[in-house]
């Protein structure tokens, strides 16, 4: 008796499926020559994504030489951290072939929990975080649940999801701010470690080395990516599937929860508009991130740096063609032409690849 | 008993209950409601709705989604006021091209999607940023307000009673959509591929071709709603189309669309963008606390969904059989 | 729109050439910068070129974040710190979001007034210039029971966007003077800031009830266009209105007769103004903390630009009534608010 959303849950997505699973389980392949071994490594995903990381950031260095200065290199990491964990709220849920248009709903509930439990609750900042996650993680169980229980496409509940969410949460608070934010806590967003690290940023590269961990060393994390590859199969093999499943969409509710605490932090308050109307304007750094970090649409695989370096580099774009003065009302055409080209050449690698018989 | 479990059996039958009773309901509520200006006023917006939500659901059918249906429509209708306001174009012209704009639009994320295989979902999230960029570089996010008289008119005035002239194109385009659906070659070969794409393929349907159509006359219509909303709101604001994208996928849900792919209704999506204009008409007369309308509207949503999977599981064995 | 924008800038030139001045400093950088776009703050452009010409600064540039979105907007302002913009007139894209940016922009060294909106204090920034919310809204209304006289007095009230904190104001402020004038709110229609969804409710709602309300009042541009045009649709002069801002199809309803008049509010004084001060900021002037300061339901430091009310007689010729109180507000600005060491 499969759940009934396993059938649904390739659409839309394209026919490299099996080559993911292929992807996934190279290292029980034969090792093949060093030469190939070394070929292969220039032809990933995140080779690319930090060649094209370092083409941008010198030709913006070039064009606009305060483009390095210290306060730019900072915001940069700070901006490019808060899209990072989105873009991993994202990924998590994907990895199962699913997707979650409720995460910046979900972030902004999560902040607006965090900022009520610091400032009319009282409690200390440490725990209202902790508040503010759990009910980010209680959100994503609820929509992890409906997938399941009524074998629908994540697509559709979390569609309506992001509606009750972000409308109970306005309905609560009558869209009026928390702004008394412990000055400890939203120190992390402003602190600048060497001058231009931001804390935010290493808190994401700590996210990462966490994912990274729970999809190579743990069998949950094994389980989460059978789940996506092929469902009846993980099903068969003993994985149970809707447990994975809506486990997933908690950790997507937490991560978001991350995010939005990370906006309290650097707004020095919660506010609803955060992430705007129905907390809409995450969802595209959310899918650009891992779409450009090479995690598939179709579930199955995942790449936590590639998400990561995809995000950065989105941020990179944003903020250096922002300095480019191009006029700001172009930057989303040029944002969305090069995803499009960043797509089509990731395309055209999997395909050079697949014919090389590389992998 | 018979009678009813056959028509219980087709899409159309349970949205139309359902608005025939929401009508019911809101009409003995609130006895406005049924009045003529009102009909007028939901007709508009059912008008312009719908053309949305079949958009929508032509690319639902070959089982694939377009998130640029927003975009697109917002870009043909900001170049259908630019044109007429800046190079003085005649309307006819300028709605054709607006049209063209879209028909393009589509085209190119039919070709896209189609010549390399990658996901509808990534491909039209690209597009979507590219259309809406141009629209905003364009603009410069202000709106166009050169809206000939005529267009003004016909985007608010009564033909007949209280049936608005925007009632006419979109009913021409749904009952087209119907027509290639059921009766014509390229709507089965878009229902098959959607149905079964290996199958389609081996009976010989090129799927290429197939999805490339679908595309193209999705952007056309989502141009011609673009239009229209531009008519209806007499000016060319870049916003247009911002917020398209959950009614597109919400109407034709409710009207029992598969996201799969081969199976849509036109007749039922109709109505399931009826009963969504009815509910959001109702919340409005009933003085619904504003910031409880996003809550109703999802759960409106899930609601429509769960009857809808009830419906799927009571007929799975009869289909079988 | 662009036509009232350039005879706006011309008649603002021609009047305060006169009055510009020798220490200027052409090392200011001033942005402008709206929450998004949006024409009410069209007239910001003119106003930026008109200082910069007027005041001989270095740049007084009109630049709009892409939308209407917190982030894109702080995205925006960080990026012209990092190109050497030293001053900031900022309409603050969240009351109390906006703040921490702001204590980063002020701490480069940039003093930031905030613009048309103001920010909740306690801020670095050095004051709110701009048209009181509350005090608009509150107007309007009372403009509006004057002119139902005789009739029920029933209210409808159609606004914008429930995230933004101004919204909330509005609601209390027409409440408030519905109150006291006798009248009673029969409906609040929110969260129509987008020209489609403002479309449908407010007809919706005028084809059930138009015969149960007496009057409109609107507190936001997009409902107030729509509106407009929804009686004129209708074709009914019982039901009264006044809408605010100055879009062409409400001015053209107001002398039509459609609409009683409309709340007029100052773009144009708050960018000339709050460039000029900008720029004395930066020059050896302080904020005057004990200058006759407004207060408001967000800050006590607080400059109203003016409001306007302009029916069918004044919607014509309202240029020239704003460009009084700028002139006014110009006059005395510098001593009244700000004390110069120069």
């Amino acid at each position: 008796m499969h759940p009934p959303s396993l059938q649904i849950m390739d659409i839309s997505m394209p026919s490299d499926g099996p080559a993911a699973a292929s992807l996934d389980a190279s290292d029980t392949t034969l090792t093949p020559s060093p030469r190939v071994r070394r070929v292969r490594f220039y032809l990933t995903n995140e080779f690319g994504l930090v060649l094209l990381i370092i083409i941008f950031g010198a030709a913006f260095t070039f064009a606009v030489p305060r483009f390095l200065s210290h306060f730019n290199l900072f915001i940069l990491g700070r901006t490019a951290a808060e899209n990072i964990v989105i873009g991993f709220a994202m990924m998590v849920v994907v990895v199962t072939g699913g997707l979650d248009l409720s995460v910046g709903a979900i972030g902004v509930c999560a902040a607006m929990g965090g900022g009520w439990l610091m400032q009319v609750a009282g409690l200390p900042w440490p725990l209202a975080v902790i508040g503010g996650l759990l009910l980010g993680a209680a959100l994503g169980f609820v929509n992890g649940w409906a997938v399941v229980r009524s074998g629908l496409h994540s697509f559709i509940i979390t569609l309506a999801s992001m509606s009750i969410f972000f409308g109970v949460m306005i309905f609560i608070t009558r869209a009026q701010a928390f702004r008394s934010i412990p000055l400890s806590f939203a120190s992390f967003a402003h602190i600048r470690y060497f001058g231009f690290i931001s804390p935010l940023l290493l808190l994401a590269v700590v996210i990462m080395l966490a994912l990274v961990y729970l999809y190579r060393l743990t069998a949950l994390g094994r389980e989460m990516l059978a789940a996506g590859a092929r469902a009846s199969a993980a099903e068969l093999s003993g994985v149970r599937v809707k447990r994975v499943i809506i486990l997933c969409h908690m950790l997507a509710g937490l991560l978001a929860g991350v995010a939005g605490l990370m906006l309290v932090a650097r707004n020095d308050a919660a506010i609803p508009s955060m992430a705007g109307q129905l907390g809409q304007d995450w969802l595209l750094p959310a899918f650009l991130g891992p779409v450009l970090g090479g995690t598939l649409l179709s579930g199955g695989f995942v790449s936590p740096l590639g998400t990561l370096l995809g995000s950065f580099l989105l941020t990179l774009l944003t903020n250096g063609l922002l300095l480019l003065q191009i006029g700001q009302f172009w930057v989303e055409a040029v944002l969305g032409l090069l995803l499009l080209v960043a797509v089509l050449l990731d395309q055209a690698r999997r395909s050079f690849i697949a014919r090389r018989r590389m992998i | 008993m018979q009678f009813l479990s056959r028509y219980g059996r087709t899409d159309w039958f349970g949205p139309l209950l359902v608005t025939i009773l929401a009508a019911i309901i809101v009409g003995s509520l609130s006895p406005s409601f049924l009045s003529a200006f009102n009909i007028q006023v939901l007709l508009l917006a059912v008008a312009i709705n719908a053309l949305v939500a079949y958009s929508q659901m032509i690319i639902i059918a070959i089982g694939e989604m377009n998130l640029s249906v927003g975009a697109i429509g917002g870009l043909a209708a900001i170049s259908f006021a630019g044109m007429m306001q800046v190079w003085h174009m005649p309307i006819l012209p300028a709605a054709l091209l607006g049209i063209l704009i879209g028909l393009l639009g589509g085209i190119i994320n039919g070709v896209i999607i189609s010549l390399t295989g990658i996901s509808a979902f990534v491909i039209t999230l690209a597009s979507l940023s590219i259309y809406k960029g141009i629209n905003l570089g364009i603009t410069e996010a202000q709106p166009f307000y050169g809206i000939p008289n005529l267009v003004k008119h016909l985007g608010n005035a009564p033909f007949l009673g209280p049936l608005p002239w925007l009632i006419i194109p979109t009913a021409i385009v749904g009952f087209g959509l119907w027509l290639m659906l059921t009766r014509l070659p390229i709507g089965r070969c878009i229902l098959a591929v959607g149905g079964n794409r290996h199958a389609a393929e081996l009976s010989g349907i090129s799927i290429r071709l197939t999805v490339i159509v679908a595309h193209a006359l999705s952007g056309a219509i989502a141009a011609l709603a673009g239009i229209l909303l531009c008519a209806r709101l007499q000016i060319g604001q870049p916003t247009i189309g911002d917020d398209w994208l959950i009614l597109s996928f919400a109407a034709p849900v409710i009207g029992g669309a598969v996201l799969t792919g081969g199976h849509v209704s036109v007749g039922a999506t109709t109505l399931g963008v009826v009963i969504v204009a009815i509910i959001t008409e109702a919340l409005v007369l009933f003085n619904i606390d504003p910031f409880l309308v996003q809550v109703v509207l999802g759960v409106l949503i899930l609601w429509a969904v769960g009857i809808n999977r009830l419906r799927e599981f009571r007929l799975k064995p009869l289909r079988r059989a | 729109m662009s036509r009232l924008t350039k005879l706006l800038g011309c008649v603002g030139a021609l009047l305060f050439s006169g009055l510009a001045v020798a220490y200027a400093d052409p090392s200011t950088k001033i942005a402008l910068v709206p929450g998004g776009p949006h024409p009410y703050f069209a007239s910001w452009a003119q106003a930026g070129a008109d200082a910069k010409k007027d005041f001989n600064l270095g740049a007084a540039d009109y630049k709009v974040p892409e939308q209407w979105q917190l982030a894109d907007q702080n995205n925006l302002l960080e990026s012209l710190v990092t190109q050497g913009y030293n001053g900031f007139l900022l309409f603050p894209g969240d009351p109390v979001g906006s703040v921490s940016t702001v204590q980063e922009l002020t701490d480069s060294g940039a003093p930031v007034i905030a613009l048309a909106g103001c920010l909740k204090d306690p801020s670095t920034a050095s004051f709110c210039f701009g048209t009181d919310v509350y005090r608009s809204a509150y107007l309007g209304t009372q403009h509006l029971i004057a002119g139902m006289a005789g009739t029920k007095k029933r209210i409808l009230h159609v606004t914008g966007f429930l995230v933004d904190p101004n919204t909330q104001l509005r609601i209390n402020a027409v409440n408030q003077a519905a109150k006291e004038g006798g009248a009673t709110v029969a409906e609040t229609i929110a969260d129509i800031d987008a020209p489609g969804p403002a479309e449908e409710k407010i007809n919706a709602y005028l084809a059930a009830h138009a015969n149960d309300i007496d009057g409109i009042i609107s507190t936001a541009w997009v409902p107030s266009v729509v509106s407009a045009n929804a009686l004129r649709r209708i074709g009914t002069k019982r039901i009264k209105m006044v809408a605010i801002d100055h879009d062409k199809a409400v001015l053209q309803g107001v002398k039509d007769g459609y609409l009683l008049g409309t709340m007029l509010q100052n773009p144009y004084g708050q960018g000339y103004i709050g460039s000029y001060a900008i720029d004395k900021l930066r020059n050896g002037c302080k904020v005057n903390a004990s200058a006759p300061w407004t207060k408001n339901a967000l800050t006590a430091r607080f400059i109203d630009s003016g409001t306007v009310f302009a029916g069918p007689e004044q919607v014509d010729n309202y240029l020239q009534s704003m460009q009084a109180i700028t002139k006014t507000i110009f006059a005395s600005f510098a001593k009244t608010y700000l004390i110069c060491s120069k």
